[in-house]
């Protein structure tokens, strides 16, 4: 998050990722698990860098050869330690003797996470309101304004209940625990069933509304929340328009949203039908990591 | 953990599906625009580099090009969540 609006604003890193480099952007949660071509690759260029454990996380940013072997390894905040080995590593390069291109041979199913046919991605994005101490510190500015962005996936049967009239469960589920939180500050943590302590979401003439009441059982953490939207299908009882907004009150932290505002702080989550035209509308959800039916059935 | 799901489908019984799903009767006001205004910055400079997202086929491309890999790889998909 941080990174996109530091590093990956300077001017002259972007034209020499553009210009002279192949930009790749993975999950390593997945790529480092991979049992196949791909893991195998990353596995060999991370296992050269300090973060060669692939039991724990190995995120960072890398510079290597098509040969796999790594050139470079970066995890400052901001631009200027990778401007520097950016440019020195484009000017020393010269393409590996030998190197071919990596054939696939392989490719890990589990970690395989596809758009099941005929459903369709709705963007999802969080933003917190107000609350914020105000700040000096640049880095915490930039957390302080940041907008998330996951992606809902909803299935082909879900959106013909939609056009008849009814709320499907596993969906209503699905947009409550994984996608009514906070990740506007790193990845956040979801809601058990359990934490699900009040769901009520309906269609009439094509309007959604509803309410959802969020909290752990230690109370820390939780979601008050009001949900109001708009759906449109065309012939084939296909999804053509989303449009969702929920808003409340949000108190708690996860793992890796630490920092938020002192108690409740007022979130607003929007929810739009994706069209294909932004980076991020392929992209699996996240809480579908490695599970998909424990996404799209939330209460298994 | 009370849920209610509730279906208003009376029209759909009686006529076939509610008309107003069908047209832009049914749109909530500025509603459209309060998501959008929530929404990520589409222009932003990061967008604008041609990402891949599978290593196999960057490594292909960077043997192609003769040029070097830059990876950005993190917790959550750099493109996505994080």
């Amino acid at each position: 998050m941080l990174d996109r609006e530091s590093t990956f604003a300077d001017p002259e890193i972007l034209a020499l990722l553009k210009e002279r480099f192949v930009p790749v952007a993975i999950d390593q949660w997945y790529t480092r698990r991979q049992q196949d071509t791909e893991g195998d690759f990353w596995r060999q260029i991370a296992g050269q860098g300090p973060r060669n454990d692939f039991n724990k996380t190995t995120q960072g940013m890398y510079i290597a050869g098509a040969d796999g072997k790594l050139i470079a390894f970066n995890n400052n905040r901001g631009p200027e330690r990778l401007r520097k080995l950016l440019q020195q590593a484009a000017d020393d390069y010269s393409h590996p003797a030998g190197t071919g291109l990596i054939e696939r041979k392989k490719v890990d199913a589990k970690y395989k996470i596809e758009l099941p046919e005929g459903a369709v991605v709705i963007r999802v994005s969080a933003r917190i309101e107000g609350g914020y101490e105000a700040t000096d510190d640049k880095w915490q500015k930039l957390f302080q304004s940041a907008v998330s962005r996951d992606n809902l996936w909803s299935t082909i049967a879900e959106q013909k209940l939609l056009a008849a009239g009814t709320v499907p469960e596993d969906l209503a589920l699905r947009i409550a625990r994984f996608h009514l939180v906070d990740n506007t500050r790193g990845e956040p943590s979801t809601w058990t069933v359990e934490e699900v302590r009040e769901l009520e979401l309906t269609i009439e003439a094509g309007k959604l509304s509803g309410t959802a009441k969020l909290e752990t059982k230690d109370g820390k953490r939780g979601f008050d929340a009001t949900l109001r939207g708009e759906l449109g299908f065309d012939e084939n009882e296909k999804l053509i328009r989303f449009n969702l907004l929920v808003e409340g009150r949000f108190w708690g932290t996860g793992q890796h949203t630490m920092k938020p505002p002192s108690g409740k702080f007022p979130l607003v989550i929007s929810f739009t039908l994706a069209d294909g035209t932004d980076l991020g509308d392929s992209i699996p959800p996240h809480a579908s990591r490695g599970w998909l039916d424990g996404y799209l059935f939330p209460n298994r | 953990m009370p849920i209610v799901f509730c279906a208003i489908a009376v029209f759909a019984v009686v006529f076939g599906p509610p008309a107003a799903l069908y047209s832009q009767d049914g749109l909530v006001p500025n509603l459209a625009q309060q998501c959008q205004a929530v929404c990520q910055d589409t222009t932003a400079a990061w967008r604008t580099v041609a990402w891949q997202t599978d290593l196999i086929d960057a490594q292909n491309v960077a043997f192609e090009k003769q040029q070097p890999l830059f990876i950005w790889a993190m917790d959550g998909h750099p493109l996505g969540c994080t």
